[in-house]
């Protein structure tokens, strides 16, 4: 590529703009001091030990990393099948459908947190666990459809109308032909819907109670009423994890498959 | 000085591997001139660096006496059609080939004359408000090159334009480039890696290899006096011996056979070569005592209007091609005349 | 397979989609609209309040602005990266992806950080003498703007690198054989070129900042509220279903009705009537 100066540079200034604000964060986290303070004095972890002791991050951790786990696999169980019917046959409304699918995501999240609150928690009196589950599925459930959807379009299909000719039932050529040809959308699909339910908020901030609240949210509150390093903490060691996931992601499907 | 000048242009990407090796090269005003070659051998950088799209590392490009090695790309004033015909798929045919215009800021009207007058010589006059996307691959070719020529270049650049058409098209759409550019008598460089397009639609050929112009001169010349067996081989050389001098145009192959040329040659020439059809086979023991040598029938091929034959001779395998009535099948042994004209010694 | 099998392997989404996101919808919505007989009294009385007008002006206000000037910071930086040669958009891509894939209350806790009365900006203008006490930089209609700028530019990098991939690079120096410099090349060739992906982004940002409920409640503090703050203070503060619904129903079809928009911009701006190769 031939030299253009101030577009370099000025792309320069955008990154500095994405990575510093991240970058303090990170320094803010070292600080001896009772309250953040940048550029910091002294050095220390003793921030990061604190996060440890504070039992309800550690918690809320292990509800999130359960609610988004689970969420995210019940929308790989309904969405894979419903991705792969809408892919395979050529119903009368499939992209009416596929739309109704996606819906999800043009209903803003503090809707759908709304909505499911005053629905499940306060009419159907069920326990917020299960409310907060069902909105972590609603929000995944898009994810699989597209992603999964496109892999499947990618598809030949003809590959398992052979493997019925040679004996296949329909439900077993699905498991031993179609699967194993679209486990990377499968798998992409869940990263990003298991990324994007570990980070929700919207949806959470309605849906807690006691005992019941994910990482983000207690990390919120906590926020609103504290201003001291372990958010710093915090913050660095969901950096570290957001790290490793992206790490994973690049090594096996490349970080393209979820851009 | 020649119109184009190109003296010791080097080109590198990472400072080690040359692109292109300190190339030179003259175009005479008015004349097509192909870079050929195979892929890789940097016909389509030279191209680019003509263009202003590849700055050079060394050396120096004039056009008109005038240094451009520095002048940016678009105050050149070249045309170019492009291998993609890289059309805008925003813009209407018209407003593809008024694009250079607008950017002159001619009047209005100035540009809708001379945009029609263009469409009309490229017969594209009807699509005018159609876009890219609504024509045929040949349509295309033709917005590219009208969308190139309306500015009035001083140069022609056409990287590898035919490449995406199909034969037949190909062979109408160069025979319309060179009637163009003769009619408009602009000064043209054309890239291609098909010695056959090349042959019909050049003034002169510029052989191209890993970077540097092997041979450059008009096609017949290159057709039947290759330089180098690079050019040879390119060209259609099938046949490859080594000779040594021995006696004024008397050269003696490696078994000790004697061939006569008709040519001068130099010393450091000392590969013979011949075209598979310039090679006359007949029958056991006939022809003149030199330039003759027997061999043995292993494969025959029907090639359609001749046969072709590969004869295992004491200078090696040689490749003939015959379309004499008297064939010859494998097991038979022969006799191969190479003739003073023909032989080409690399 | 017949229809009849490929509606069973729908129906447990259908189902659950329908009980547990448009049941749940219809439930708030609808008391909004029914009081005794069919009314509109709950969205007149909402329009009525300049109070809550503000707070819609204001969403939508500040959900323009992040818009334009995403589109403004995206644009170059993802014509660079798509134009950068290969190892470098790998790690350009990944410094983008980082901040998106980071949880939004981190992304906004970094803003408090800078803008805070104790924050990086005061401390230095402070120590520098520009200022002899801390202005207020958090708690303000541009902390929002700053902080969802934050939230946002990567989505719209994102979206616009693939589409200047998809821009043959000999269009561009097509153009400029043709006479154009580089800026006008750019301009006339490849910004109209790029609308596609422009509108797209543009769709993900506005409507992301219309609805994000984090930078406005940690940024923006109680007297600048979005619809989505506002939603919440109503529904888990004040306990007023009534106006959470209303506000809810106000926020879906601001959504629905920016994205016509933006569609129809992008179906006027693209004078073919289809998508772009």
């Amino acid at each position: 590529m031939r030299k253009q100066r101030g577009l370099s540079i000025f792309v320069l200034l955008v990154f500095a703009f994405l990575c510093l604000p991240l970058l303090i964060i990170t320094v803010t986290a070292f600080g001896e001091q009772p309250s953040i303070q940048f550029p910091i004095e002294g050095f220390t972890f003793q921030w990061f030990k604190k996060v440890f002791e504070i039992s309800s991050f550690v918690d809320s951790f292990f509800l999130s990393l359960q609610i988004s786990s689970l969420a995210t696999l019940l929308a790989l169980a309904v969405g894979i099948p419903a991705a792969y019917a809408l892919a395979r046959y050529k119903l009368p409304k499939t992209a009416w459908l596929k739309s109704f699918f996606l819906s999800p995501t043009v209903i803003p999240g503090v809707v759908v947190g709304y909505a499911l609150f005053q629905f499940v928690v306060v009419q159907l009196q069920l326990p917020i666990f299960q409310g907060l589950l069902l909105g972590h599925f609603l929000i995944s459930l898009p994810y699989v459809i597209r992603v999964v959807g496109s892999s499947l379009e990618q598809l030949d299909f003809s590959i398992e109308e052979v493997a019925w000719t040679l004996g296949c039932t329909k439900p077993l050529a699905f498991i031993k032909v179609v699967l194993p040809n679209i486990t990377s959308g499968i798998f992409a699909s869940f990263m990003l819907a298991f990324i994007n339910s570990f980070n929700n908020i919207p949806v959470s901030q309605f849906l807690s109670g006691p005992g019941v609240a994910t990482l983000p949210t207690t990390l919120m509150s906590y926020i609103e009423y504290n201003y001291d390093p372990t958010v710093s903490a915090l913050s660095v060691l969901l950096m570290l994890g957001t790290i490793i996931l992206m790490y994973l992601i690049e090594k096996t499907l490349g970080l393209a498959s979820v851009a | 000085m020649s119109f184009v000048d190109l003296e010791d242009i080097r080109v590198s990407y990472d400072g080690k591997n040359n692109i292109l090796k300190d190339l030179n090269l003259s175009i005479e005003k008015g004349e097509l001139v192909s870079l050929l070659g195979p892929s890789g051998c940097g016909k389509t950088t030279t191209l680019r660096v003509i263009a202003g799209l590849i700055e050079p590392n060394d050396g120096a490009f004039s056009v008109d006496g005038a240094n451009l090695t520095k002048v940016p790309v678009h105050k050149r004033n070249f045309g170019m059609v492009f291998q993609s015909y890289a059309l805008f798929p925003h813009l209407t045919i018209k407003e593809n080939v008024g694009f250079g215009l607008k950017l002159r800021k001619e009047s209005k009207e100035t540009i809708h004359k001379k945009v029609m007058e263009m469409l009309e010589v490229t017969g594209l006059a009807d699509y005018a408000d159609r876009y890219p996307k609504q024509l045929s691959g040949g349509q295309r070719q033709r917005v590219a090159l009208a969308r190139a020529l309306v500015i009035e270049p001083k140069l022609l650049l056409l990287d590898e334009p035919l490449s995406n058409l199909d034969a037949k098209l190909r062979i109408n759409m160069r025979l319309e480039i060179k009637k163009i550019q003769q009619r408009l008598g602009i000064t043209s460089v054309f890239v291609t890696h098909d010695q056959e397009e090349c042959f019909s639609i050049s003034d002169k050929v510029a052989v191209m290899n890993q970077g540097v112009i092997e041979q450059f001169d008009t096609p017949e010349v290159i057709y039947n006096h290759p330089k180098t067996e690079f050019v040879a081989r390119f060209i259609g050389f099938e046949n490859f011996f080594d000779l040594t001098l021995v006696d004024d145009h008397t050269y003696a192959a490696g078994d000790g056979s004697l061939f006569k040329t008709a040519h001068t040659w130099e010393t450091t020439q000392k590969v013979g070569t011949i075209r598979p059809e310039d090679i006359t086979i007949l029958s056991k023991q006939s022809g003149p005592a030199v330039n003759t040598i027997p061999g043995t029938v292993k494969v025959r091929t029907f090639l359609g209007k001749s046969y072709q034959y590969e004869v295992e001779t004491p200078i090696g395998k040689l490749l003939v091609q015959d379309s004499d009535e008297t064939t010859y099948t494998s097991g038979d042994e022969v006799s191969l005349y190479i003739s003073e004209e023909k032989l080409i010694l690399v | 397979m017949s229809k009849k099998t490929s509606y069973l392997i729908l129906a447990p989404g259908l189902v659950l989609l329908l009980f547990f996101l448009i049941l749940p919808l219809v439930s708030v919505i609808w008391p909004t609209f029914y009081d005794g007989g069919v009314t509109f009294n709950a969205y007149l009385e909402f329009f009525q309040d300049m109070y809550n007008v503000g707070i819609l002006y204001r969403t939508i206000k500040i959900s323009l602005i992040v818009t334009l000037i995403s589109i403004l910071f995206g644009v170059p930086t993802a014509y660079f990266i798509a134009n950068s040669p290969k190892k470098w958009r790998g790690l350009l891509m990944s410094l983008t992806l980082f901040p998106l894939l980071t949880n939004s209350v981190v992304r906004s806790f970094a803003w408090i950080n800078i803008l805070g009365r104790t924050g990086i900006i005061n401390n230095l203008m402070l120590a520098s003498g520009l200022i002899s006490e801390p202005i207020t930089l958090l708690y303000t209609e541009f902390a929002i703007i700053i902080g969802s700028f934050y939230l946002f530019l990567p989505v719209m990098i994102i979206s616009l690198v693939g589409t200047f991939e998809n821009i043959d690079t000999e269009i561009m120096e097509a153009a400029e054989t043709l006479g154009a410099n580089r800026l006008t090349a750019f301009i006339k060739v490849i910004l109209p070129l790029s609308i596609p992906g422009v509108i797209i982004g543009s769709i993900l940002v506005f409507t992301g900042t219309l609805t994000a409920y984090t930078t406005p409640q940690l940024l923006g503090g109680n007297r600048n509220m979005m619809m989505s703050t506002f939603l919440y203070q109503n529904a888990m503060a004040l306990g007023d279903w009534q106006s959470a619904s209303v506000i809810a129903l106000i926020m879906i079809v601001t959504t629905l009705l920016v994205m016509k928009v933006f569609n129809m911009i992008a179906a006027k701006l693209d004078k073919r009537g289809e998508k772009y190769a």
